[in-house]
């Protein structure tokens, strides 16, 4: 196990260096001058002179393979470098903003399950009658719903109407308080494909030989859903949550923008915006480094759900 | 049972643990945010940008967000109309034609109590002068800077420059204490109010300044959240989140009017929209196709259908109207005049020949693009609006909505026809940065549109060198009449910003160049 581990972890290093150079040759070729958009203010592009004194102070007008050799050697060395628009170091930037972004993620998967568990077990067990039908009504409605526009509901209802929550911000640090209605946004879409996954893995399951000699045997139904059932139906589950989970690690820049919350969604598209190249490179890294995290934890997760995986040596 | 609640149950902990460890505490919900606190009085306001980083007012524009806070002054400001008055200054004296002296309060205190004197001046602006500085260029006029006495300062420029006294009123030279180190997280000025805590991008935290030189503020605190959402900001103001919500949408603009606790100030800024046209490109060299295109839009009808009416005025000249560099009282406007348009596009051989109702241009259908950006969201439906209008005189015409470093790519390339942008006219208050950068041969924007005129080149010259007021107005105001003439650009609108405040909020008043925000007025 723990070697499959390290092989997966060293594999990280060429995934990673071809994250690095796809994100640098694309936002190289896309147009638009870096220098001059970096030194543009309120009322318009700095002089020439100032953007081109600027654009090689920063190395603009060096050939990209270059610029990128730079930029690696000194990740390599463990800098990631300084925004260019800000200033500040941007490893510094991601720490700060993903704190954020991870908070609000724990919080809405949260909320997810606690909606797509119990809904799907119950879709699964009410198959085709009106109870199943409702619930298949509203996951539709949950993944159809535009983020932008729920979220302007659940304030809306929410925190203007009811008046339970502020309408968006952040706070002192973040509090609880800010953060539940962006984590019911996000968590109600997640929870809305789960609900149907979780169902139909479910009956999946159900329907094997081995749930029927269970039966046989005269197992209360809820020990041989509960025990034998769901703990197999959530393989395919565990899945899908890794990939939402790691969605929504990136940061949701929609419902970042609506509640105004400080994530690593919108620090990664307004740098893309600004050409802002050593953070858009740390912001990408790190990102990409998070999902082949995540699904490693998926993987590793199989060997607890399914033993065929823990005593088959060949698997990988 | 046992394997699926046990997981649940410990999910659900690990989740409102690290929640709680993470978050300190559970937070309170300030439904009403101008609560007393004891006898506290305390200000919310919700803006839409803030500094991520650094609070130091001489890197990039950080300048402006510490500024609009209260903790910062600079030695001349603008008033709500836009004049010229003295600040940490009592005022200048132009000593010769390159020499500018400035006498400066005697009254002044830092928030440490270290007095603001002559050497705190020179340490501000040199600071920004510093080749180091992204924005050095904007101050390499000076020659030198020195100090007279305690209270004078001196200003030597390399040659005979106007507007130096105005380029005092960027927020990037505010005027800091020279002896604090770290400006980047230690601010320390001489505004109204001090800074207290700052979390970046999301809120900034002031007091007031017992030892304010001016009148003291009438609120104790004063908290900033960093939205920037509009319909949020609205939203907020709406909720009681905050008392201000700077920049509504004009959309939310008669519902919140109509809610009876909020109360809006509609009003025009230093911004103007405005349709760069490439007059390298046939047949937009001829100037009456240029004239023509202006009579086809209908200013009053962008403003209305694509503003929802409060969100800009129709543009006569460059200059809105309140500003006092501004010659639209002098200049024809271009009212909506179809007939007009369409007289003046045959004059120049564009008709319709084949009968189709589209106009052709030598053989081919005259077609005109009308590019912008995403980042302003008036600009979209600015543009949609005048393709229409271009459409229904004949003219096929697309509006195209671009990222604006793609569309900086075009512009330079000269790959348009058309292209509708928002800049500051002046947020130093003097007209010679917008007009040279456009209309002086050769610069940046002149080069986008492919202008230049011999005479309006010398009138800038002649103003930018001459410190007497009345003789640059008079230049100006010739440059302002030949560019309305010649139409290298169409100005469409001059933006209005409304700001949302929540009703008891008094003395808010809204600054048109938009560098002042919170004052020592506004009580709660």
């Amino acid at each position: 196990m723990l070697n499959y581990v390290l092989r997966r972890l060293v594999f990280l290093i060429p995934t990673l260096l071809l994250v690095s150079v796809l994100s640098f040759s694309i936002i190289h070729f896309a147009p638009g001058d870096p220098a001059e958009i970096l030194m543009t203010g309120p009322d318009g592009i700095a002089d020439p002179v100032a953007v081109e004194e600027f654009r090689e102070r920063m190395g603009f007008d060096r050939p990209f393979y270059v610029q990128y050799g730079i930029w690696l050697t000194q990740v390599l060395s463990g800098d990631l470098g300084y925004s260019y628009m800000t200033g500040q170091p941007v490893g510094e930037a991601i720490v700060q903003k993903f704190g954020a972004t991870f908070r609000l993620a724990l919080l809405s998967m949260f909320f997810a399950l606690l909606i797509a568990i119990p809904g799907g077990i119950l879709a699964a067990l009410a198959r085709d009658t009106w109870k199943d039908d409702i619930s298949r009504f509203i996951s539709l409605i949950g993944v159809s719903v535009p983020n932008f526009w729920q979220s302007y509901i659940m304030i809306l209802v929410f925190a203007l109407m009811l008046d339970m929550f502020p309408v968006g911000g952040y706070g002192e640090s973040g509090e609880l308080m800010y953060m539940i209605l962006p984590a019911l946004t996000l968590g109600t879409a997640s929870a809305a494909v789960l609900m149907r996954l979780i169902r139909s893995s479910l009956l999946d399951v159900l329907d094997q030989d081995y749930i029927r000699a269970a039966r046989a045997r005269g197992i209360p139904e809820h020990i041989i859903i509960a025990k034998h059932g769901l703990k197999n139906a959530f393989i395919p589950v565990i899945t899908m949550l890794g990939l939402s989970f790691g969605y929504l690690l990136n940061g949701s820049v929609v419902v970042e923008t609506v509640f105004a919350w400080p994530g690593i969604g919108n620090l990664m598209v307004s740098s893309i915006y600004d050409r802002d190249y050593p953070m858009i490179q740390g912001t990408l890294l790190f990102v990409a480094t998070i999902f082949v995290v995540i699904n490693l934890l998926v993987d590793v997760s199989y060997a607890y759900l399914d033993p065929r995986w823990r005593y088959d040596e060949d698997h990988d | 049972m046992k394997y699926s609640s046990k997981y649940i149950l410990c999910f659900v902990l690990i989740v409102l643990s690290i929640n709680l460890a993470l978050s300190g505490c559970l937070g309170n919900n300030d439904s009403s945010s101008s609560q007393q606190n004891g006898d506290e009085k305390l200000l919310h306001i919700a803006q839409t940008f803030g500094p991520s980083h650094s609070l130091d007012p001489g890197y990039d524009w950080v300048g402006w967000y510490v500024r609009q806070a209260g903790i910062y002054e600079t030695l001349f400001s603008y008033d709500e109309d836009m004049e010229l008055v003295p600040e940490l200054a009592t005022g200048y004296q132009v000593i010769d034609e390159v020499t500018w002296e400035v006498t400066l309060r005697d009254d002044v205190k830092f928030h440490d109590g270290t007095p603001m004197d002559s050497e705190a001046v020179v340490y501000s602006i040199e600071r920004v002068m510093d080749p180091e500085n992204k924005r050095s260029s904007q101050y390499r006029f000076i020659e030198e800077i020195y100090a007279v006495d305690e209270n004078t300062v001196r200003i030597v420029t390399d040659e005979a420059f106007a507007p130096t006294i105005a380029t005092l009123t960027d927020p990037i030279v505010s005027i800091v204490n020279p002896k604090v180190d770290d400006l980047a997280g230690e601010p320390s000025g001489t505004g109204p109010f001090m800074f207290s805590s700052f979390n970046p991008d999301t809120r900034l935290e002031v007091t007031k300044n017992h030892e304010y030189w001016g009148e003291l503020a009438k609120v104790d605190r004063v908290v900033i959240e960093y939205v920037s959402d509009p319909m949020t900001r609205a939203l907020k103001v709406e909720g009681r989140d905050v008392d201000i919500a700077d920049s509504v949408p004009a959309s939310e603009v008669s519902r919140l009017n109509s809610l009876g606790h909020i109360d809006t100030v509609n009003k025009e800024t230093m911004r103007t929209a405005f349709m760069y046209v490439n007059t390298n490109k046939e047949p937009l060299d001829d100037v009456r196709v240029r004239q023509a295109i202006s009579y086809a839009i209908d200013r009053e009808q962008v403003v209305n259908a694509a503003l929802e009416g409060f969100g800009g005025t129709p543009a006569i000249g460059m200059f809105p109207s309140n500003f006092m560099w501004s010659f639209n009282e002098g200049l024809e406007p271009y009212h909506h005049d179809k007939e007009k348009a369409l007289q003046l596009l045959k004059e120049a051989g564009i008709e319709d020949r084949t009968g189709d109702g589209t106009l052709e241009y030598e053989g081919e259908p005259f077609t005109l693009d009308i590019k912008t950006y995403s980042a302003r969201p008036e600009l979209r439906p600015s543009a949609e609006v005048m393709a229409i209008q271009l459409s229904s005189i004949g003219i096929e015409s697309r509006a195209i909505t671009l990222e604006s470093g793609a569309l900086s790519a075009d512009m330079n390339n000269g790959d348009y026809d058309l292209a509708l942008y928002a800049w500051g006219i002046a947020p130093t208050g003097d007209p010679d940065y917008f007009l040279t950068q456009h209309f002086e041969s050769g610069n940046t924007y002149a080069e986008w549109t492919g202008y230049s005129n011999p005479d309006v080149d010398e009138w800038l010259s002649i103003a930018r060198t001459n410190p007497d007021e009345d003789v640059r107005m008079e230049y100006y105001n010739k440059v302002q009449q030949q560019v309305h003439e010649d139409c290298p650009e169409l100005f469409v609108f001059y933006y209005k910003k409304t700001v949302g405040l929540s009703s008891g909020v008094d003395g808010f008043i809204l600054y048109p160049n938009e560098i002042t925000f919170l004052t020592n007025r506004i009580a709660v």
